[in-house]
């Protein structure tokens, strides 16, 4: 039993030295740049299965703190500094009117039933993609704009450390979050609310303060995704950014912090190949096709997704196999 | 004066199209408790499909007719192959339903191609009625008004006047009940599944010629609208999708003529407002 958990520990070991080997042995920009992304998108993944996997509750709205994240750095960038310091007030900013934002809409509709809740937050995120089309003044409309990003980040093989270990952090952070007896409750209350309720907790409590926290981290991974690119447009409010953070998570399985990560990973690669292949057959331009195929076919019959159901085949293993011993045992003591 | 009948024509007509899409959302709701992000593309389905038929027979009837029947066999699969696995799961519903909006439309875009397709109103809606006042009333609008009316009215018969409807609205009340007088009430589902589904792909149709395109992301938008329309109606309520279709319609077309920087913001804000004050709508079918 220890021997396998080393295992997959010397597996994950080598997976991270890898990656930060990756850089030196590679000059290939475009996988640094695809790894880039994956490691962005992951944290947002990951704010996402905190929501789904952990509390339970499905949010069609999470694109609206991506882009509030995005647009705060964006304009703090463009419009007073883009040294590196102001990188980190934009990011504090921008994490402060998701804390903001998300406690309100959360106060206001955590109360209501899942189908509900799930509509609501379409209709909150709606609105702020209405909004960042329509104050021109700040948002510079439906075109977006560009700016300049700290000097530090402009090397991309700084910036791709930067956003590894920030994705690290994120995970370590998360794990801590989810395993602190606040996720207990959490995971309480995904289980069983009305339990939870009779054991003296306040469910909506617990609730707001897992989406005040999906929602900052969220923010979080907007503003990094903001700098690879060097400009915003009102496509961070798009609902796909939310269907894609959903599709991650779901892939990689939820309730695993780690899902959300390879979730992203194969997400964005997929993208990636598959929107290649479109030279050799059209018909790899609609890869939603193939992928929506996939994600249906996972919730019906791999619910708990990639991570999950590795898993528990672990543990069904190790279960069988300490039975075996238990047998073994037995007979031995019969003879 | 003319402005005025004239966005209250515009605000009804843009109503009913969206009471065709909303009754049949609302009815699976409040009879099955399944929330069908696909409706929305069922809407695009039907409206590519029968803009198609359409286009080959010449004839806007027999479009219709290839609407409606692409409705109710895309309902008939979805509800046999994707939602009966997951009833009374409302997280893998949400999801499930959510893929399918995605395969759907963009296997529309395979079929069709991904460009707008232009449709033309049918030769015997053309035109316009001038009124003595100088107020001009566009035909297609009066006839989009009109069948809205009569689904409405036949909709209602149906629920309040056979014995199907009254199963269906026993089955909103209290499924167990009904399924315990030994009914068989995963037939009354896929009944219900198949005619809101239709009704959906109806009302994209119908649009076609209102709009003079239709697009593939048509079905996420007036999804959206859809959902708005069944939260503040209520689920489960014919008349609430109706009043609250209606509503919306109204509201848009005024403020898109008085105030159109709030024109889009309006329907969401008419939304939290009444799910904050009543989270089960405003005509919700449960007590």
């Amino acid at each position: 039993m220890i021997k396998n958990v080393s295992k997959y520990k010397i597996i994950t070991y080598l997976i991270i030295a890898y990656l930060i080997a990756l850089p030196f042995v590679s000059d290939s920009r475009s996988t640094l740049l695809l790894l880039t992304q994956v490691f962005i998108f992951a944290i947002f993944a990951m704010s996402y299965d905190l929501l789904l996997g952990y509390t339970g509750i499905v949010s069609f709205g999470h694109a609206m703190f991506f882009g509030i994240g995005a647009y705060t750095t964006g304009v703090y960038m463009k419009d007073i500094s883009s040294s590196l310091g102001s990188y980190f007030i934009s990011v504090a900013l921008g994490m402060l009117f998701a804390a903001i934002v998300s406690f309100l809409v959360g106060i206001l509709s955590l109360r209501l039933k899942s189908h509900f809740y799930a509509m609501l937050t379409l209709a909150f995120a709606g609105l702020f993609l209405v909004l960042a089309e329509k104050w021109r003044t700040v948002t510079r409309g439906n075109d977006g704009f560009t700016f300049n990003v700290p000097e530090v980040m402009y090397d991309r093989v700084v910036f791709y450390f930067i956003v590894f270990a920030a994705m690290i952090g994120v995970y370590l952070l998360l794990k801590r979050f989810t395993s602190s007896p606040l996720g207990h409750v959490l995971q309480a209350t995904r289980e069983n609310e009305q339990r939870t309720e009779s054991l003296g907790y306040n469910v909506l409590t617990y609730r707001v303060i897992s989406s005040v926290v999906a929602g900052m981290l969220a923010a979080f991974s907007g503003s990094l995704y903001v700098i690879t690119l060097r400009f915003v447009n009102t496509s961070v409010f798009a609902t796909e950014v939310t269907l894609n953070a959903l599709l991650m998570t779901i892939i990689g399985g939820v309730g695993t912090l780690v899902g959300a990560i390879i979730g992203a990973g194969l997400f964005e690669f997929a993208h990636h190949w598959l929107s290649d292949l479109a030279k050799v057959h059209w018909i790899f331009e609609r890869w939603i096709i193939l992928f929506g195929t996939l994600y249906i076919l996972i919730v019906m019959f791999l619910p708990y997704g990639v991570v999950g159901t590795f898993r528990k085949w672990r543990f069904d293993r190790s279960v069988k196999k300490q039975v075996k011993l238990i047998e073994k045992v037995n007979d031995n003591k019969s003879v | 004066m003319d402005v005025l009948i004239n966005l209250t024509v515009n605000g009804l007509a843009t109503g009913m199209l969206i009471f065709l899409l909303a009754v049949g959302l609302s009815l699976i709701f409040g009879l099955m408790d399944v929330l069908n992000f696909a409706h929305g593309a069922l809407f695009a389905w039907g409206a590519y499909a029968g803009v198609w038929v359409y286009a080959q027979t010449e004839s806007f009837i027999i479009g219709i007719i290839g609407a409606l029947l692409t409705g109710a066999i895309l309902g008939l699969l979805l509800e046999k192959f994707i939602v009966q696995p997951v009833y009374g799961n409302h997280i893998q519903q949400i999801l499930i339903t959510l893929g399918v909006m995605l395969v759907l439309s963009e296997l529309l875009k395979v079929v069709w191609g991904p460009n707008q397709i232009a449709t033309v109103t049918p030769e015997f809606l053309q035109g316009s009625w001038m009124l003595d006042s100088g107020v001009i009333i566009i035909k297609y609008r009066l006839f989009i008004i009109a069948v809205g009316l009569l689904i409405f009215l036949g909709l209602h018969l149906l629920l309040k006047k056979t014995k199907l409807g009254l199963i269906v609205r026993a089955g909103v009340m209290d499924k167990e009940m009904v399924q315990a007088l030994g009914i068989n009430i995963r037939k009354v589902f896929m009944f219900v599944f198949m005619l809101g589904s239709a009704l959906a792909a109806l009302g994209g149709m119908l649009l076609g010629p209102y709009s003079g395109v239709i697009h593939a992301n048509m079905g996420f938008e007036f999804g959206i609208l859809a959902f708005i329309v069944v939260v503040i109606g209520g689920m489960g309520s014919v008349s609430g999708s109706a009043f609250a279709a209606i509503l919306v319609g109204l509201s848009g077309s005024f403020m898109a003529y008085y105030f159109p920087a709030l024109s889009l913001a309006v329907n969401m804000l008419l939304m939290v407002a009444v799910l904050i004050i009543r989270p089960t709508g405003l005509f919700a079918a449960k007590g």
